[in-house]
C-alpha cells in the first residue's frame, strides 16, 4: 500500500488530469481513491458521509488539478492533505452544530482515545509506518494519531489526554519529526 | 517566526490547528521560507499514515466521480504563486502589486458596511480610493487573500483581516436581469445577514465591509431586486473566513 502513491508517475498523471484527459483521471483515482477513501472514514467513521466527502475531494482533484505545483510537495501529499482537510471540516461543522459544552463533558469522560490508537494500529497494512509509530513515545503516538486518524484538534487532544496545550504541540511536532526521519521522508 | 509559533508546525501539517490559528499560521509561514521547508516535509509524513487506513472504496463511488466529473468545468492554472488550496498568503513584496492590480482592474468604487450599489463606472478619484483601502487592507499583519470559485465559473478574490475586521471582495461577476441583484451576506452563530448590494450591471465590481469577529463565513447570492432581508437563492459563493 505504501507503494501505491510513490512509483513514479503519480505527477506526470495528474499533469495529464490537469488537461482534461478523462482516462488519466480514472487511473489516477484508481491509484489513490483507497487512500483518499480509507482516510475520510478513518477519521468520518460514518460511511454514507466518508463516501459523500471522498466524492467531493475527487471531484475536486478533477477541478483543480491545474493548481497542483510539484515545487511544494509529491502529488500524493496534495491528494491527501485536501482528502484530510474536508473530512476535518466535516468533522468541525458537525460539531459546531451540537452544543459545545456537551462535547466537552463527553470528551472529559474519557473518550477513550486508546481506541483510537489501537483500532489504527491493528489496521495498519503499511508495515513501515506501523514500525515508524511504534518507534514513538506514547504521548507522542497518541497526539499524532488522534489528530491525523481522529480529526481532533490540538487543544481537544490536550482535553482528552489531559496535558498541557504547549505539550501536545510540541508532541506532534517532534512527533512527526520523528516518524519523518523513520520514513526516510526527504526534508 | 518565534519558537511558539515554530511548534505549531506539527499541529499544521496533522490539520489540528484551530481555524484562527491556521491563519495566523500561514501567514508566518509565507515569510519564513525554514518553516515551510518542514511543513512540507511533516505534510508527506503525514499523507504516509493514510497508507496505514487505505481501503477499498465502493464501485459506486467511482461511478458518481466519473459521472460527475464529465460535468465539471476544470479550473486553468493559477496566474500567482500560492501556498495552500485557495490560501494565498501575503509576502509583502507582492501586497503592492496586488494592490495596485486589483484597484486598476476594477472601475468600481469601494464602499464602506452597510453598503448600496457599487457602481461600475467609477471615476480617477473612486479607483484612488479603492487603491488606497486595498493596499490598507493588504498591509495587515494578518490579511489573507483566498480565490474563490464561483459556481457559475469564475472566481472572486477575497482579502480578509481579520484583525482590522475588514473584507474586501473582488470579482467580474456575469450581467443579471434588471430585477435582480447581487447580495452579500455575512454568516455567524447569530445567523445570517446581509452585507450589502452589488449592483448586477456585469463587469469587475469590488466592495469592502466591516467583518464583526463573529462572522464565520461570507457568501454572496442572486435576489430580487432591492435585496431580501435573507437569502432565497443558493449561493454563488460561499467562503470561510478564518
Amino acid at each position: 500500500m505504501l507503494a501505491t502513491g510513490r512509483g513514479p508517475g503519480l505527477e506526470e498523471l495528474l499533469g495529464e488530469v490537469a488537461r482534461g484527459d478523462e482516462a488519466a483521471f480514472e487511473r489516477l483515482y484508481d491509484r489513490v481513491g483507497g487512500q483518499v477513501f480509507g482516510l475520510i472514514r478513518r477519521v468520518l467513521r460514518d460511511r454514507a458521509q466518508a463516501e459523500e466527502v471522498a466524492q467531493e475531494v475527487m471531484v475536486e482533484v478533477w477541478r483543480t488539478a491545474a493548481r497542483f505545483d510539484p515545487a511544494r510537495g509529491t502529488a500524493l501529499s496534495w491528494v491527501l492533505t485536501m482528502a484530510h482537510r474536508r473530512a476535518v471540516d466535516r468533522v468541525r461543522s458537525a460539531q459546531a452544530a451540537t452544543d459545545r459544552e456537551e462535547r466537552a463533558a463527553r470528551m472529559a469522560g474519557d473518550v477513550a482515545y486508546d481506541q483510537v490508537a489501537e483500532a489504527v494500529t491493528t489496521r495498519l497494512e503499511g508495515e513501515r509506518v506501523r514500525r515508524c509509530l511504534d518507534g514513538l513515545t506514547d504521548l507522542q503516538r497518541q497526539a499524532v494519531t488522534m489528530a491525523y486518524y481522529g480529526g481532533y484538534s490540538y487543544p481537544e487532544v490536550a482535553g482528552l489526554l489531559r496535558v498541557p496545550l504547549g505539550t501536545v504541540k510540541t508532541r506532534m511536532r517532534d512527533g512527526l519529526v520523528r516518524l519523518r526521519d523513520c520514513m526516510g521522508v526527504e526534508k | 517566526m518565534n519558537d511558539d509559533l515554530h511548534t505549531l508546525s506539527g499541529a499544521y501539517a496533522l490539520n489540528a490547528l484551530p481555524y484562527r490559528d491556521q491563519g495566523l499560521f500561514e501567514e508566518h509561514l509565507a515569510r519564513c521560507e525554514a518553516c515551510a521547508d518542514e511543513v512540507r516535509g511533516l505534510r508527506e509524513t503525514a499523507a504516509r499514515l493514510a497508507a496505514g487506513v487505505a481501503e477499498p472504496p465502493p464501485m459506486a463511488l467511482k461511478r458518481r466521480v466519473m459521472a460527475e466529473i464529465a460535468q465539471v468545468r476544470q479550473e486553468p492554472p493559477r496566474p500567482v504563486r500560492a501556498r495552500e488550496e485557495n490560501v494565498v498568503p501575503l509576502a509583502p513584496r507582492w501586497r503592492y502589486r496586488l494592490a495596485v492590480g486589483l484597484a486598476a482592474a476594477s472601475a468600481a468604487a469601494a464602499v464602506a458596511a452597510g453598503v448600496v450599489a457599487v457602481d461600475a463606472i467609477g471615476t480617477a478619484q473612486d479607483r484612488d480610493r479603492t487603491l488606497a483601502e486595498t493596499e490598507n487592507l493588504l498591509a495587515a499583519p494578518d490579511a489573507v487573500v483566498r480565490r474563490v470559485p464561483l459556481t457559475g465559473g469564475g472566481e472572486a478574490t477575497i482579502v480578509v483581516s481579520p484583525g482590522r475586521g475588514r473584507l474586501m471582495f473582488a470579482s467580474e461577476l456575469p450581467a443579471l436581469p434588471a430585477d435582480e441583484t447581487y447580495q452579500m451576506w455575512l454568516i455567524g452563530p447569530g445567523g445570517i445577514r446581509s452585507a450589502g448590494l452589488v449592483d448586477g450591471g456585469g463587469g469587475v465590481r469590488t466592495a469592502t465591509l466591516a467583518v464583526p469577529g463573529e462572522a464565520e463565513r461570507f457568501g454572496v447570492t442572486v435576489e430580487p431586486a432591492g435585496g431580501s432581508p435573507q437569502p432565497t437563492t443558493t449561493p454563488i459563493l460561499l467562503t470561510k473566513l478564518a
